[in-house]
């Protein structure tokens, strides 16, 4: 049932973690970064593009989504892409989603 | 009888018509449809939490981005000890797999205590309560319930832990109970991954 075989080695899931680490460490100088010198828009923008990164190697290497097949990764896409439209519009119509410029 | 019945249903695989055994293919509609419920917590704490007016301590001014970061870190991690456990099942090291389970139950601890904390700091130093302002109800929903998803983690790892250490009660052939309580526990980390920058690090008190 498993297709263990394509799975990456222990050493390489203990890379995968000192990347997911890394990713982190760079998220929370970005909040310095801000607070100091008030980055605007660039700052979400940076910050959005780290969490999805660290989601995306969560997604594809420790829960193997990427070793799976493609039924799954189309429930799982189809459910985040599902909840990911229906709040940004609801936002969007209440007037949360506004990024402020630099 | 049980136990005959139970070996009997370990020698053949589920019932599945799609190429995915019916077990983890539910695991990941349930993981799917969580999407939404997080999803809802999320925009309903976007919504309130830096609009202006209330009274009381708003959410955004007392977050201690230091310890958060390292509860962020320390759940990450247990992500990392979670698929070495499976990993250890799959090569049939039942120490390993013990090992690592008990390690990321330990973390998953970790990550819960801090957040007790957390939540005493707010309520007790910042008198921030569940029911100072919506932006303050908003944020203890929001963290609660993904605490209460990692206490359920932490039940399923430690209830597999000792499942181990029966003889024979954790072996190759149970792989897919631990795989599906591992998808859980990586679910419970992606969604803090979310929560920690739209939540922790995106987050400005109103003007």
């Amino acid at each position: 049932m498993t297709t263990e075989h394509h799975h990456p080695t222990p050493a390489q899931y203990w890379k995968i973690a000192v990347l997911l680490g890394v990713l982190t460490a760079i998220e929370v100088g970005m909040y310095y970064i801000n607070r100091a010198y008030d980055l605007g828009a660039l700052n979400a923008i940076s910050l959005v593009i780290l969490a999805t990164l660290k989601f995306v190697i969560v997604v594809a290497f420790y829960m193997h989504l990427r070793y799976e097949k493609s039924t799954l990764s189309r429930f799982f896409t189809g459910g985040f892409v599902l909840a990911a439209s229906l709040y940004t519009v609801v936002l969007a119509a209440l007037g949360v989603l506004v990024i402020r410029g630099p | 009888m049980a136990d005959v019945l139970h070996e009997a249903q370990l020698d053949h695989p589920e019932h599945e018509s799609t190429g995915v055994d019916n077990r983890k293919l539910g695991m990941w509609l349930f993981l799917s449809s969580e999407f939404l419920f997080f999803g809802a917590l999320i925009s309903n704490y976007l919504l309130y939490s830096n609009r202006a007016g209330f009274a009381g301590t708003y959410p955004s001014e007392i977050y201690d981005i230091p310890f958060t970061s390292v509860s962020s870190f320390v759940l990450l991690m247990s992500s990392l000890t979670m698929v070495l456990a499976h990993n250890a099942l799959t090569r049939a090291d039942i120490n390993g797999t013990r090992t690592w389970l008990f390690a990321t139950a330990a973390l998953g601890s970790v990550f819960l205590g801090g957040q007790v904390f957390e939540f005493t700091e707010f309520i007790v130093n910042s008198n921030m309560k569940l029911t100072t302002n919506p932006a303050a109800s908003a944020f203890y929903v929001l963290t609660g319930f993904h605490g209460t998803h990692v206490a359920i983690g932490v039940i399923m790892l430690l209830s597999l832990w000792g499942i181990s250490r029966r003889p024979g009660g954790l072996s190759e052939k149970h792989g897919m109970n631990l795989e599906l309580v591992g998808l859980y526990w990586h679910f419970v980390d992606i969604i803090w991954i979310v929560i920690f920058t739209v939540v922790y690090l995106l987050s400005v008190p109103p003007a």
